[in-house]
């Protein structure tokens, strides 16, 4: 807890990186969010993303020029274009085997209807408001507000993060990932809540040192089953990133980062700015006041 | 007690797991866990019921378009097909092993509205003249269509009792339909005044022209042929629509996923890789941390993956389960959270034995408090993934339920297996051989 400044700037620089990308970079959102079509080809030898944007034109696919194209490692392509209508997109995607000589594949396309896109984005948004909430108000009744609200800062924090690793690398935002981002919610408190269950052990009766040297004891008395916790989430996490489809992978990403993310946190964010909030309390003030003109007398 | 109740239920599991539903006849036998569509290939629709004209759209109306729907994709002859009502508005259509999407969408949502046209009320010239050459013009893949306004129909579809596919007198598929005693009459009078002079007849489904048969001899019984060019499968479509009625909205498809059957297989066997590859390492890291206690970690997940596989099986059999993609990933979520749990349990127990405690009362207390901190942090997690899967839209649903399923086995196991075991053990057990679990006891008793 010595380092609290320490842990504190190290979080607040990587937050200034996150929103800085956010404000210049912004995010990708998926079709989900803003209606279009997601197909998927198996490729062939030497295809190009060039020869598959001019077969987009060629097919009449709407703003072909527009349409992101990516090449996956196993050289299947992903394209997203703004089709709006399924069976169109059905015909196209048949069209597009064919003008590209490509072998005979399985059909997998992906439209969704504009303004669907708004549906999703508020149901998420929702989801997220009412999350918060919940979890704000039952850390409350069982901790105290400012253990709730340290928590709480530490899930922004972990949140914030995760945005800002996304529009880094530019990948793009779906609903899945906003799932996980849900779950990191609830995944951050776990190991923010086993410090506090710790913490709040170890203030009963406190006498015999200040606020902050216990809350130090009682991370380091945690801090193995911590790391552990986060070790046996974070494997079959990366599991799923190494081996999973493209789906799996859109989840693992976005969890990986805030499972990490939030281990730290709950140390660097939530514990710091709760002993600095409780040591303004007149009670633990008075602790820190006593054991500090003992340390300098 | 709670041990030998732990036992039963994971016999159920496993029992339930081993009995996988029984095959309709002539199909692939079904896993005991349901598969959702991304996994085994299929299309799925999200559409919403839109008004037709001002008013919006009521209660009544979205139960009868989902007995229609449900009457269309029952026609559709696939197995296992589902309507399910999603918000107030919309539909989740599910069809395992359909791969087409153009057809299946537009018979889907088709709004069905067929009407029998004499071509002596059609006003407009051009059409008259194309209607004469249908077939030179069907044959050249061009469609007809009547403009509203321009012609009044006789009579509707809402005569229309049955529709069964038949074949044409040139070997052709066709749709045979028969009235009700209305429509019966109506088509009588009209083909009995028609007859005499070969008047002809267009057959409108939703403006297209289907086809515009020359009145041969007045038709008494009701039953009429629709004829024209299509497939076997355009025909059967074609009788599903005929057969379930108009529609009273108008269906607009929000969202359409195509997966091909061997994208799907590939999905899942990618999943489970991940799964059993996450399980696995997991697995070694306990054992090499908690030593002889990673024993008691293995049995826990062991339970664990025992009981939660066995209660989606249950839920597959009622049909209230199938898993997905995303589903999978709540899976893999759930592994690490229900060795968590364990860890909490198993570090808080070397805790109190540093502090001096008995086996015992180590095991008892021990336990006790990581309960109490497992607890708090499984519920917060349950609540987000309550929160996902009361409110979010689409796929993600699966995600957030299996995490929740899991979340509360996960508790469950903890509480009476993990907590019972090392009560159980601790004496008997653990005092006998400290080394190999890693620990020493003191002789505190308290």
């Amino acid at each position: 807890m010595g380092a609290k400044w320490w842990m504190l700037g190290i979080s607040g620089a990587l937050l200034a990186v996150a929103i800085l990308s956010l404000a210049v970079n912004g995010l990708v959102f998926g079709i989900e969010f803003q209606g279009g079509t997601l197909m998927t080809f198996t490729g062939k030898d030497g295809l190009t993303v060039e020869q598959m944007r001019s077969a987009l034109g060629e097919v009449g696919v709407p703003e072909p020029g527009n349409a992101p194209i990516q090449k996956a490692e196993d050289g299947s392509f992903i394209v997203r274009t703004s089709e709006p209508d399924p069976e169109a997109a059905a015909e196209e995607f048949a069209a597009i085997i064919d003008v590209l000589g490509l072998p005979a594949q399985d059909t997998n396309v992906t439209t969704i209807g504009p303004g669907w896109g708004e549906n999703v984005t508020n149901a998420a948004l929702l989801a997220l408001a009412i999350s918060l909430v919940a979890i704000l108000g039952y850390v409350s009744l069982r901790f105290d507000y400012k253990m709730s609200l340290t928590a709480v800062a530490a899930l922004v924090h972990d949140v914030a993060i995760v945005f800002g690793i996304f529009s880094i690398f530019g990948r793009e935002v779906t609903p899945n990932t906003m799932a996980a981002l849900l779950t990191i919610l609830g995944y951050s408190l776990y190991d923010t809540i086993v410090v506090f269950h710790r913490i709040r052990e170890n203030s009963q009766g406190l006498m015999r040192q200040t606020f902050q040297s216990m809350a130090n004891d009682s991370i380091n008395q945690v801090f193995a089953r911590s790391i552990n916790t986060s070790l046996t989430s974070v494997i079959p996490v990366a599991c799923l990133l190494a081996f999973g489809g493209s789906t799996l992978k859109d989840f693992a990403f976005a969890l990986l980062i805030g499972l990490i993310s939030s281990t730290y946190s709950s140390f660097g964010v939530a514990s710091p700015l709760y002993v600095l909030w409780k040591e303004r309390e007149p009670k633990f003030a008075a602790l820190k006041k006593k054991f500090d003109s003992a340390a300098s007398s | 007690m709670a041990l030998a109740a732990v036992a039963l239920l994971v016999a159920v599991s496993w029992w339930q797991l081993l009995t996988p539903p029984e095959a309709a006849e002539g199909e692939t036998p079904p896993t005991a866990i349901a598969l959702g569509l991304d996994l085994r290939g299929g299309l799925s629709v999200i559409l919403t019921a839109e008004p037709l004209g001002n008013t919006p759209v009521t209660a009544e109306q979205m139960s009868r378009v989902e007995t229609i729907l449900i009457e269309r994709v029952n026609g559709f002859g696939v197995s296992e097909a589902t309507v399910q009502r999603q918000g107030a508005e919309s539909f989740l259509i599910q069809l395992p092993g359909v791969s087409d999407p153009e057809q299946a969408l537009e018979a889907l949502g088709s709004p069905g509205r067929l009407e029998f046209v004499d071509l002596a009320s059609i006003t407009d010239t051009a059409t008259l003249a194309a209607l004469v050459d249908l077939p030179a013009r069907e044959a050249a893949g061009e469609n007809t269509t009547l403009t509203a306004g321009t012609y009044e129909p006789f009579m509707t579809g809402e005569v229309i009792t049955r529709a069964v596919v038949v074949t044409d007198q040139f070997g052709n598929p066709a749709v045979s339909v028969s009235m009700s005693s209305e429509g019966i009459k109506t088509w009588a009078g009209v083909t009995t005044r028609l007859a005499p002079l070969r008047g002809q007849i267009a057959i409108v489904l939703d403006g297209f022209v289907k086809s515009a048969p020359a009145v041969q001899e007045p038709i008494l019984s009701g039953d009429t042929q629709i004829t024209g060019t299509f497939s076997i499968d355009e025909a059967r479509r074609l009788a599903a629509v005929l057969e379930s009625g108009a529609l009273p909205v108008d269906l607009k498809v929000e969202e359409s996923r195509v997966v091909g059957p061997t994208l799907g297989q590939e999905s899942l066997s990618q999943g489970l890789f991940a799964a059993l590859v996450g399980l696995g390492l997991v697995g070694v890291f306990m054992a090499v941390y908690y030593r002889g206690l990673g024993v008691i970690a293995w049995a826990a997940l062991a339970v664990f993956g025992s009981l939660f596989l066995g209660v989606l099986a249950i839920l597959s059999k009622s049909g209230a389960f199938a898993l997905s993609l995303p589903g999978i990933a709540g899976t893999v979520l759930t592994i690490g959270m229900a060795a968590d749990s364990t860890i909490l349990i198993l570090e808080r127990f070397k805790e109190e034995i540093r502090l001096g405690k008995t086996y015992r009362s180590a095991a008892k207390s021990g336990t006790g408090h990581a309960i109490g901190t497992s607890l708090d942090a499984n519920i917060v997690t349950f609540v987000s993934a309550l929160a996902i899967y009361a409110l979010a839209i689409g796929p993600v649903k699966g995600f957030a339920f299996t995490l929740m399923v899991g979340i509360a086995i996960g508790v469950f196991v903890m509480v009476f297996f993990t907590r019972s075991t090392m009560i159980m053990i601790a004496e008997s057990v653990i005092a006998k051989a400290p080394a190999l679990f890693g620990v020493k006891a003191g002789d505190r008793d308290a």
